[in-house]
């Protein structure tokens, strides 16, 4: 069968030129559907780990020990991403020479990774001393500000997303 | 499914929303709303932060009363944590929404699956303030070892799904000829 696409001229080309890219490219129900997984998925990550936030803070949720609150939000904020991970991708590989030129993906990309280094520093460095204040309402300014910088960075993380939807095929 | 959404979108543009439509684009806010290019994806970017902190709150109340978690805490404990947060994330939904419709007011008022998505919105309102009463009258009456019924179980989940098709319908809004 004929190929209406061109031939790719660099890695990015190669996965939207792909059979799995095409084929959510041309499918009328395909981006719709993932792009509504990805934002249920989304709203699941950013609610759950904005509760754990809110607790860090000593703002919301202070009669449930930090321990108790990670235990049951953490399980449901790793499903969320995983899901907004699998479905982000998979909405990517169907435009993606056009996402990597989009400066508000790239910046979404960045902030994806500083709230990964975010949550490893507090969960590898802060945490270590959790058992010293897991019951206490006021925490110690380290973990306020992992989770000060986290709120911060997931609002960002969404206003990139969004911004996405309205730049796509400005940039060239 | 597309032919129900086709003919209910064809049956709004013979109704006055279509006039109050045109009327909204009228006004000063509108025209401040779309002439800015940020406008309308911060608007979005509100609503889903709201969706986001009222859906996380009714998840995490179905999942105490399926005693999946916070089963450290009693219900009604874990409903004042959550409940205010359903209320005012909703009143933020609500509020960031007019802003969206404000602004677009073509693309909301004259398509089918819009109001589908108020009507659900509506459901998992008045579903969600009758569950909410009969988890905490019957959560108060049973004491701290009180484990809810297979029926109340399965409302929350069912609240869980109406949450996930008012999303859906969200998404679908941009997707629907109008």
């Amino acid at each position: 069968m004929a190929s209406y696409y061109p031939e790719p001229t660099n890695i990015w080309e190669s996965i939207e030129y792909s059979s799995l890219g095409t084929s959510i490219a041309e499918s009328l129900w395909a981006f719709p559907t993932l792009e509504t997984i990805h934002v249920i998925a989304l709203v699941t990550v950013f609610g759950t780990i904005a509760i754990m936030d809110l607790r860090l803070l000593g703002l919301a949720g202070n009669k449930w020990t930090v321990l108790e609150m990670s235990q049951d939000t953490l399980k449901w904020t790793w499903a969320g991403f995983i899901l907004a991970a699998i479905t982000g991708t998979l909405l990517f590989t169907s435009k993606a020479s056009t996402y990597m030129v989009n400066p508000y993906f790239l910046v979404k990309m960045g902030l994806l990774a500083l709230a990964g280094l975010n949550m490893a520093y507090f969960h590898f460095v802060t945490y270590k001393t959790v058992n010293d204040w897991n019951a206490s309402p006021v925490l110690p300014s380290g973990a306020k500000f992992a989770a000060a910088t986290s709120l911060v960075l997931w609002i960002a993380v969404v206003f990139c997303g969004r911004a996405i939807g309205f730049t796509l095929g400005i940039y060239y | 499914m597309g032919d129900f959404f086709y003919g209910l979108t064809d049956w709004l543009r013979t109704t006055s929303l279509l006039d109050a439509a045109f009327w909204i684009e009228t006004t000063g806010f509108n025209r401040l709303l779309v002439e800015n290019f940020w406008g309308v994806p911060i608007a979005q970017v509100l609503h889903i932060i709201g969706i986001g902190a009222a859906f996380a709150a009714t998840l995490m109340m179905t999942l105490r009363v399926n005693n999946m978690a916070g089963t450290s805490r009693s219900i009604p404990e874990v409903s004042a944590r959550y409940v205010p947060w359903i209320w005012w994330g909703l009143l933020w939904i609500v509020a960031s929404g007019m802003l969206m419709l404000w602004a677009e007011p073509v693309r909301n008022m004259v398509n089918g699956v819009f109001w589908v998505k108020m009507a659900l919105l509506v459901v998992t309102i008045f579903v969600t303030l009758a569950y909410q009463k009969s988890v905490r009258s019957a959560a108060t009456v049973g004491g701290a070892g009180w484990n809810a019924g297979g029926g109340m179980r399965l409302t929350g989940w069912f609240i869980i799904i109406l949450w996930c098709l008012i999303m859906a319908h969200g998404r679908w809004i941009a997707y629907a000829p109008v």
